[in-house]
């Protein structure tokens, strides 16, 4: 597609651009690091240090329409040199803003403090001998098949069952966690910015809502020595008991934000890993470089491309100045792209010394707090999968021949990651 | 200014890393979690606005810069 016919796309409707972004990024990026895209006036931020800046500004730019973006329904116009009040009265109408991500501070930091206390690193570590354990069990039930959707029958459930672990879902009703997140056929996801017009959903999952409301009230009324009730128990930084539902919401936004994102995180490191046997064997005899090639696969093939801000009062961005009320993209899939801090950005390199430095989490205070979760998933994943499976790869049946492939990808625009990916491979 | 860090809470996102480099490095633990290590605990005056701004966008808020 020509530059020209870029000019065309409002991209916030062209589901066609979603499989493959990147030759639109780089067409934005043509304008500038930041540039105000004209079908809807959204500022574009594509460019490294001016996205960082944006991320760092909490106080100057607001996360109310973090999701919604450019269908943030604001009853009133936003004018004047400071909208705070405006976003105060009407955020609550917004789309997902009951979730973290949308909260600014200082609820932000009360809610993201409570969190912080759900994942300590001493949890995370007892959760990791967990994931081993999974990880094996999910391999148990296809190995003998020699063929899998890597997405639907590994991925899901391994990344919904590790956060259930890592909340405490009792033993007896994992099962049944595992047949709700295993029962979402392909088609069923509607994650945000999720449907075919790139519109988003109000509210998802209310299974988890309803099933953490029980939790939390049962182990207040009746504490036990589990890790439930030290989610049902744990208190703001400042000491006060949050009421149910925020507990509720928190949970459930933890299964959420965390399982979609790195399910569309592995399905990319295991696309890659059937299509490049070369790299395949490298991984297979330095495992030591295992967590560069999940940092790697985090810049190229950013599960969450992009998040947005509203400015509260006129701000400069770049060289650019905006006015308040402006709605601003964050695109860090194309941020992680930029040839200023990453050199031969669309090369795939294990060795980068700042491979680390993406931005596929985010920035500041809302970075994401699974972080450090995906990060270990993507790891013992591929540590078990490659001990189990050789000669992993692509099913051309499902896929088509190498050269001629063909994949499915969310019809979205914040997640991108693949809807299935057929692999063949030799139990080992 | 003395840099202090509560390694029980720190998720070794590296945002520290990413805004003072001068003062903050993120290494990885055996076992693949990562921390921060602080390289200068009594950084320079020169260094700290952006010793601030790293307390400031923790998102665990770990690091407390003390005036002592």
């Amino acid at each position: 597609m020509s530059t020209t016919d870029f000019d065309a796309v409002d991209y916030f409707r062209a589901a066609f651009l979603y499989p493959n972004p990147y030759p639109y990024y780089e067409y934005l990026r043509k304008h500038g690091p930041v540039w105000r895209e004209p079908h809807r006036g959204v500022v574009m931020v594509t460019g490294y240090p001016e996205a960082v800046s944006v991320y760092r500004d909490t106080e100057r730019f607001s996360n109310c329409n973090a999701v919604a973006g450019p269908f943030a329904a604001w009853p009133v116009p936003l004018e004047g040199d400071d909208v705070s009040d405006v976003i105060e009265r009407h955020r609550d109408g917004l789309a997902f803003s009951d979730q973290l991500p949308t909260f600014d501070p200082p609820k932000h930091t009360a809610h993201r403090g409570l969190l912080a206390r759900l994942i300590t690193p001493k949890r995370l570590k007892e959760n990791e001998e967990f994931m081993w354990r999974l990880a094996d069990r999910q391999i148990d039930e296809i190995l003998d098949r020699g063929e899998c959707d890597f997405v639907a029958e590994f991925a899901n459930p391994f990344t919904s069952l590790v956060v259930a672990d890592l909340l405490g879902v009792p033993e007896g009703d994992r099962e049944e966690f595992r047949q709700e997140f295993r029962s979402r056929k392909r088609r069923d996801h509607h994650p945000a910015g999720g449907t075919e017009e790139g519109m988003v959903a109000h509210k998802p999952l209310e299974f988890l809502y309803e099933r953490f409301t029980r939790y939390v009230e049962e182990r207040r009324r009746d504490p036990r020595e589990d890790v439930m009730t030290g989610l049902a128990t744990a208190t703001f930084p400042d000491g006060s008991l949050p009421a149910v539902h925020e507990v509720a919401l928190i949970a459930a936004n933890l299964f959420t934000a965390g399982q979609e994102t790195t399910v569309r995180l592995l399905g990319a490191m295991f696309q890659r890993i059937g299509e490049r046997p070369d790299l395949q064997e490298v991984l297979r005899r330095e495992r030591e470089r295992i967590p560069s090639f999940v940092e790697e696969t985090l810049r190229l093939e950013t599960p969450l491309q992009s998040t947005f801000r509203l400015s509260r009062v006129p701000v400069t961005i770049g060289d650019l100045p905006f006015p308040a009320g402006t709605t601003v993209m964050l695109l860090p899939a194309a941020a992680n792209r930029d040839p200023r801090e990453f050199p031969h950005p669309d090369e795939f390199r294990l060795d980068r010394p700042n491979g680390r430095q993406h931005l596929a989490f985010g920035h500041a205070v809302h970075s994401c707090a699974g972080a450090p979760l995906a990060r270990a998933e993507a790891r013992v994943a591929t540590e078990r999968l490659l001990d189990r499976m050789r000669d992993i790869r692509i099913s051309e049946k499902a896929h088509g021949p190498a050269g001629a492939r063909r994949y499915e990808y969310l019809r979205t625009y914040m997640i991108r990651g693949l809807e299935y990916l057929q692999l063949d491979f030799t139990p080992a | 200014m003395r840099v202090v860090v509560d390694l029980d809470r720190c998720g070794g996102h590296g945002v520290c890393q990413a805004e003072a480099p001068a003062v903050f490095r993120v290494v990885d633990d055996p076992g693949g979690y990562a921390h921060v290590e602080v390289l200068l605990e009594r950084p320079p005056e020169e260094l700290r606005e952006q010793a601030k701004t790293a307390e400031r966008c923790c998102p665990n808020r770990v690091i407390a810069i003390v005036e002592d």
